[in-house]
């Protein structure tokens, strides 16, 4: 017992008291800047139709299966993909699909589906996959654990290790969208950040993919307004929706 | 009962031979090289393991699956004379329920080298997601650890009701943990080959007949080097426990595989798996998995049963035939790709993956089990965990 030395000391008292109220209290600011970031997120819904026919002619015209088309090109550009041989990160994946053998091909641009029921999400450890207020499923690279678990909940093999650094592979970095390290997973966001950047200045948000392609063959938009042209093109067309059976209600549909 | 059971004598080795000196020094070095293989990983990231972005889970999985199963199994073995009042298994309680946690820290061992972001891995105990069985896991392998070495404290302060409570509690958490493991795999509704209720009761009977693979020759080896005396029936018994797990075993894979054959969709995918030569998965399913149980089997059969190598060989036999058990449940459903396009006949890309682990992978994953034995071997030294004669206590009585 060393009396009042071992005591914390009333100015140390107060300033510790202070510190901690003041940090509760940013805490609840953030928290509540946050809340109304919700508010506001809640009033979309992402979705994307893409025009296969379109899509089949694109790579058709770049000389068939194994193409890259500006869509995957760009996108590979502006998300800081790096480009590989042997593990293939491009977060878009084209697919040539017949009916059979002799049957003219149609070709399948598959990114992440973003679904309404993600299986991605529902598994993550971490919460660090998860769905936002505006159906965006998004990775949090910090809190991302590398476990993997999320790429086999993947009905539609959408997600990227990434194992190897990919700063060495870079060309360009662009330092708006997440630039990442080995041992995390990546996927298609959407490019979130280009859609929240634009949606904050007024404009009309789309995503990187949506603006590289020559043919207009991707559709994009808000899926709870009426008016929105995919709205549009799913009230008066024809879609499929990938492995519907699983009932994650993909957000990606595909106009055939 | 109502007779008084002996009170068995639990014994420290001296552990001052040359050979178990060697013997500890073996399991170091492995355990080093394991360390090393890890830092390189770490260093220069997975590309260094044989995994790819369409068979992103491998040997480490299995490892875990595996480690699980021998440590639930483990603890089982250990909870024979405590729970089912198999009171000549009393001898082997505490020893089992120090493997059981020592495997159970070699698990957790094998999740945090197979991940990719370790650094990160502090997350797992902040964020947690109620949906995620992996989650329910991370919290599930920790208490499951706490569990062991309270019932192995408990054993120790031969507190006789206490120890009863907590082995049963014990037993009841093994099965829990190792289902949810079983349900990591088994509930992964996007992949035909994983998808399966069959996968949780299966994770539990592949979970003892593995812990006893390994138990069964690690006592044989313990005893006899120790020049302890034993009864070979004891061993017998438990060899018989694992021979009629073994049966189920097969049963159920032979339920499994008529299941995913008989669906037209899964049915050329699943043939193709087990049978095309493009990948090792069919060697490590017929040879490995099949092979090994049934020629384990045919030894249990045969007259060469109930002797001390005969006994040996099939314990060992079934510990690896376990572990290509768990190595074909994760990889092939990865290798062959996920029908995206049904109805479509031709799809491009379609390739089965073929997975091979690299040196890598295999020093983590004998590191950790190398591991295992070093503490065992520390362990029998420091604790009174190992019975001064492994006979059957009624013996024991009436010699006395």
């Amino acid at each position: 017992m060393r009396g009042d030395n071992s005591m914390i000391s009333r100015r140390r008292f107060l300033l510790l008291t202070m510190a901690g109220a003041t940090a509760i209290a940013t805490g609840k600011a953030f928290e509540f800047r946050e809340d109304s970031r919700d508010d506001e997120l809640s009033k979309y819904k992402w979705g994307m139709v893409i025009d296969v026919d379109k899509c089949t002619e694109c790579v058709k015209s770049r000389g068939g299966f194994g193409a890259r088309p500006p869509c995957i090109e760009e996108c590979s550009k502006a998300n800081n993909v790096p480009p590989d041989d042997k593990y293939y990160y491009d977060l878009i994946r084209i697919y040539e699909v017949r009916e059979r053998e002799d049957a003219e091909p149609l070709y399948f641009p598959v990114m992440c589906q973003e679904c309404e029921h993600p299986g991605c999400v529902q598994v993550c450890l971490t919460k660090a996959s998860y769905k936002r207020k505006d159906g965006i499923v998004v990775v949090d690279l910090h809190r991302c654990i590398g476990c993997r678990y999320c790429m086999i909940a993947c009905p539609y093999n959408a997600r990227r290790f990434l194992f190897e650094d990919p700063k060495e592979k870079l060309k360009v970095v662009n330092p708006e969208a997440p630039v990442r390290k080995h041992g995390v997973v990546m996927k298609c966001e959407f490019c979130v950040w280009k859609i929240d950047r634009e949606r904050e200045e007024g404009k009309e948000p789309k995503p990187v993919c949506v603006e590289a392609c020559p043919y207009n063959a991707l559709t994009f938009g808000n899926l709870k307004d009426p008016n929105s042209e995919v709205s549009k093109i799913l009230r008066t067309s024809k879609v499929i929706t990938l492995r519907a059976n699983l009932g994650t209600n993909p957000k990606v549909k595909y106009k055939l | 009962m109502g007779v008084e059971v002996p009170k068995i004598d639990f014994t420290k080795i001296e552990g001052r031979s040359k050979g178990y000196y060697v013997i500890c020094l073996i399991w170091l070095i492995i355990c080093v090289i394991g360390a090393y293989a890890y830092y390189l990983i770490w260093i220069h990231g997975d590309q260094l393991t044989g995994l790819n972005n369409q068979v992103p889970w491998g040997f480490g999985i299995a490892a875990v699956c595996y480690f699980i199963g021998a440590s639930a199994g483990s603890l089982i073995v250990s909870a024979l004379s405590g729970v089912f009042e198999k009171e000549e298994f009393k001898i082997f309680s505490r020893s089992a329920a120090f493997f059981a946690a020592a495997m159970i820290v070699a698990a957790m061992g094998a999740i945090f080298t197979d991940i990719g972001n370790p650094e990160n891995s502090l997350n797992f105990l902040m964020h947690f997601n109620p949906t995620s069985i992996f989650s329910w896991n991370a919290f599930l392998y920790s208490s499951y650890f706490v569990v062991c070495v309270v019932y192995l404290l408990a054993q120790f302060e031969e507190k006789k009701f206490l120890t009863r409570c907590i082995a049963v509690f014990a037993v009841a958490w093994a099965v829990l943990v190792h289902s949810g493991t079983g349900g990591i795999i088994g509930f992964i509704y996007s992949n035909d080959f994983y998808h399966s209720p069959l996968t949780v009761p299966l994770f539990i009977i592949s979970a003892i007949a593995s812990g006893l693979g390994l138990l069964i020759p690690t006592y044989i080896l313990t005893f006899k080097w120790t020049r302890r005396e034993y009864d070979l029936d004891l061993f017998w018994t438990l060899t018989k426990i694992m021979g009629a797990m073994v049966i189920i075993l097969l049963y159920c894979f032979i339920v499994e595989g008529f299941e995913k054959g008989y669906m037209p969709s899964s049915h050329e995918a699943f043939l193709r798996m087990i049978m095309s030569p493009e990948t090792p998965v069919p060697y490590v399913y017929w040879f490995g998995q099949i092979g090994l149980m049934l020629l384990a089997l045919a030894i249990m059969l045969s007259p060469y049963r109930k002797t001390e190598k005969g006994i040996f060989v099939a314990s060992l036999l079934v510990a690896i035939a376990v572990f290509c058990e768990r190595y074909t449940l994760v990889v092939p459903g990865l290798s062959y790709p996920y029908e995206i396009f049904p109805g479509y006949e031709v799809v491009k890309p379609f390739h089965i993956v073929p997975y091979f682990p690299t040196w890598e992978e295999w020093a983590i994953v004998l590191g950790l089990l190398a591991g295992v034995y070093l503490a065992y071997c520390i362990g029998i030294k420091i604790f009174a965990i190992l019975p001064e004669k492994a006979v059957k206590v009624e013996e024991v009585s009436k010699n006395e």
